[in-house]
C-alpha cells in the first residue's frame, strides 16, 4: 500500500532536497533508537512524507552521524521531536500491519516473505502499540473491516477506500491543536482514498491473475486487467478531486519550512506517480528498494 | 492585526502591480468556488477575509484618495452557486436535510435520507451532496447522475454532475497548471503550456465567478 507518494525532488532546488534528506534521515534514527535496527527498514518516502505533514513548520536541529546506508560520511539527521516520535510510532504499526495483512493474502509458500519480516517487527511493533495505543487500536479496527470487505469482494469502491482513508486519517488525531488536527485528518483522508485507489489500480493485472478482490476492477468491469479509455478517464477524475480535496487542506495550514516540499508534493510528485501507474510505467521495487536508491542519487 | 503584508507574503517594497499580483493568486486559492462543498469552507473564508482586509489596507495606505482597488472576493453573496441550500425543496424533510448538509452536520442528514421513502430527483441529489462532502467521489457522481436522469431539467442537478464530470480541471493549482493526472503527469510536463491556454478561457474558474 505504500510507495506511491513520492516528492519530486529532482526538481527541487537543493535546498528543499537536504531538508527533505533531514526529515527522512532523521525519522531513520527515531526509529532505529525507539524501535530497534528492524524498524529502520520500514523507512520510505511516504512514512516521511506523514512525519513531515505532522511535524512543526521550524527548521529541524541537525545532529551528524555515520549510519548503515552512509558509512563513512557523516549525515546531518533531524534530533527527534515529539512529531517524529509520534510518526516513527505510527509508521511501524502500520508497516506491521501491511505485513500482516500480506501474510493474510497470500498463500503459505508465497507469504513466508511477508511473515518471516512481521516476525522481524513484532518486537518494534509491540512497542510503537504500546507508545501509541489508540492509533494501532484504530488501525487493527479498520483493517479487520477491510479484510472482510475484500472477502466479500462486491463493495463499492468509495467504501473500500474510505477504510484505508481513515485509517490514515487516524494518523492525524494526536495532534493537538483542533484546527490542525481538523485540516490533517481531511488532508490524510483524501490522500488514503488516493493511495488506495492508485495501489487498486496498479495490481489490476496481479489481482486479475490471483483471483483476488480489486475495487477499480469491480467497479469499471475491467474484466481484462486493464483500463479502457472510458473508465481510465473517468478513474483519473476521482482521484483529482481527491488531491483536490487534500491540497485545499493543505492550503489551510502554516506548513512553515515544509510548504514548499509539500506542495511540490501534492501539486506535482502525486499527479505524475498517479500518471505513471496508469500508464504502466510505475513499478515501485518491494518495500521501496527501488525508492531508496533514488534517494541515495537524488541526495 | 496581523502586518498585511505579511498576510499577502509580499515585502513592503514590492510594486503595487506585485502586491495586486499576489493578491489575487491568493485570492484564487481561497475562492470560495475552490473550496464549494468543502467541509473545511469556513476556514478558508476566514483566510479569505484576512486577505481581502489586508490587499485593502494597503491600497488604502498606498493610495493618496484612500479608494481601495475595488477588489473583493468574498464568501456569501452568489459565490457558492452550489450551496445545497438554495434551491427551494419540495419537501419539508427534504428542506431539513438541505440546512444539516449546510451546517456540516452530515451524520443528521444522512440519517433523514434514510427515513425518507420517495427517492426521487432531489433526493438523489442530496445523497450525492452528502457523498461528495464525506470524499465518496465515485459515489457522488452516480448519485448525481441519478438525480439529473430523473429531473434533467433542474439547473443545480446538471451543474453538480458537470463538476464531477469535469474532475478538478478548473481547481487552483500554484503557477496556474490545470489540476489534472492526466494532463499534469506525464513526463514532458505538457502542462504548463495547456494552462495559458486553459486559463484564458476558464480562469474564472468552472462556477463562474467573475465579478
Amino acid at each position: 500500500m505504500f510507495g506511491y507518494v513520492l516528492p519530486p525532488l529532482g526538481g527541487l532546488p537543493q535546498e528543499e532536497r537536504t531538508r527533505f534528506q533531514t526529515a527522512y534521515c532523521g525519522l531513520c534514527h527515531t526509529l532505529g533508537r525507539r524501535y530497534g535496527f528492524a524498524a529502520r527498514l520500514i523507512l520510505n518516502y511516504d512514512f516521511t512524507f506523514l512525519a513531515i505533514l505532522l511535524s512543526e513548520g521550524t527548521p529541524s536541529v541537525c545532529a551528524r552521524a555515520c549510519c548503515p546506508a552512509s558509512p563513512l560520511k557523516k549525515r546531518c539527521f533531524a534530533e527527534e521531536t515529539p512529531a517524529l516520535e509520534l510518526a516513527a510510532a505510527e509508521s511501524v504499526i502500520l508497516a506491521y500491519w501491511q505485513l500482516r495483512d500480506g501474510v493474510e493474502d497470500h498463500t503459505f509458500s508465497r507469504g513466508l516473505k511477508y511473515r518471516a519480516l512481521s516476525r522481524a517487527l513484532r518486537p518494534a511493533y509491540r512497542k510503537a502499540a504500546a507508545d501509541c495505543g489508540a492509533f494501532d487500536a484504530a488501525a487493527r479496527e479498520q483493517l479487520q473491516k477491510l479484510r472482510e470487505l475484500e472477502r466479500a469482494g462486491d463493495a463499492p469502491m468509495d467504501a473500500a477506500a474510505d477504510i484505508f482513508a481513515r485509517l490514515l486519517a487516524a494518523a492525524a488525531d494526536a495532534a493537538a491543536d483542533g484546527t490542525q488536527r481538523r485540516i490533517l485528518r481531511q488532508l490524510l483522508y483524501h490522500l488514503g482514498r488516493w493511495i488506495y485507489l492508485i495501489d487498486a489500480a496498479d495490481d489490476l493485472k496481479r489481482d486479475r491473475e490471483s483471483g483476488n478482490y480489486n475495487p477499480v476492477a469491480v467497479r469499471y468491469g475491467l474484466d481484462g486487467g486493464v483500463f479502457d479509455e472510458l473508465s481510465r478517464s473517468e478513474f483519473s477524475k476521482t482521484l483529482d478531486h481527491s488531491l483536490h480535496m487534500a491540497a485545499t487542506a493543505f492550503e489551510l495550514w502554516d506548513f512553515g519550512c515544509w510548504t514548499e516540499i509539500l506542495r511540490s508534493t501534492i501539486y506535482e510528485g502525486l499527479f505524475q506517480v498517479g500518471r505513471a501507474v496508469l500508464d504502466g510505467t510505475f513499478h515501485p521495487g518491494p518495500f521501496g528498494k527501488k525508492k531508496e536508491k533514488i534517494v541515495e542519487e537524488t541526495i | 492585526m496581523n502586518d498585511p503584508y505579511q498576510v499577502l507574503g509580499v515585502p513592503e517594497t514590492a510594486s503595487d502591480a506585485e502586491v495586486k499580483k499576489a493578491y489575487l493568486d491568493l485570492a484564487r486559492k481561497y475562492h470560495p468556488d475552490n473550496y464549494h462543498d468543502n467541509p473545511l469552507a469556513d476556514l478558508a473564508e476566514e483566510k479569505m477575509k484576512a486577505i481581502n482586509a489586508a490587499y485593502e489596507q494597503i491600497t488604502k495606505s498606498r493610495s493618496s484618495s484612500g479608494s481601495s482597488g475595488g477588489y473583493g472576493y468574498g464568501y456569501g453573496g452568489g459565490g457558492t452557486a452550489r450551496q445545497a441550500g438554495q434551491s427551494s425543496s419540495g419537501s419539508s424533510v427534504l428542506q431539513q436535510v438541505r440546512i444539516a448538509i449546510n451546517s456540516g452536520d452530515l451524520s443528521r442528514a444522512e440519517a433523514m435520507l434514510a427515513a425518507f421513502q420517495d427517492h426521487n430527483a432531489e433526493w438523489n441529489f442530496l445523497r450525492g451532496a452528502v457523498c461528495y462532502r464525506r470524499g465518496w467521489m465515485d459515489e457522488a457522481k452516480r448519485y448525481y447522475t441519478t438525480a439529473c436522469q430523473m429531473d434533467p431539467g433542474s439547473a443545480e442537478y446538471r451543474q453538480a454532475l458537470n463538476y464531477m464530470e469535469n474532475g478538478a480541471a478548473g481547481a487552483y493549482r500554484p503557477g496556474g497548471g490545470v489540476f489534472s493526472t492526466e494532463e499534469c503527469g506525464g513526463e514532458n510536463n505538457m502542462c504548463s503550456k495547456i494552462c495559458c491556454a486553459y486559463l484564458l478561457c476558464n480562469g474564472c474558474g468552472y462556477w463562474g465567478f467573475c465579478r
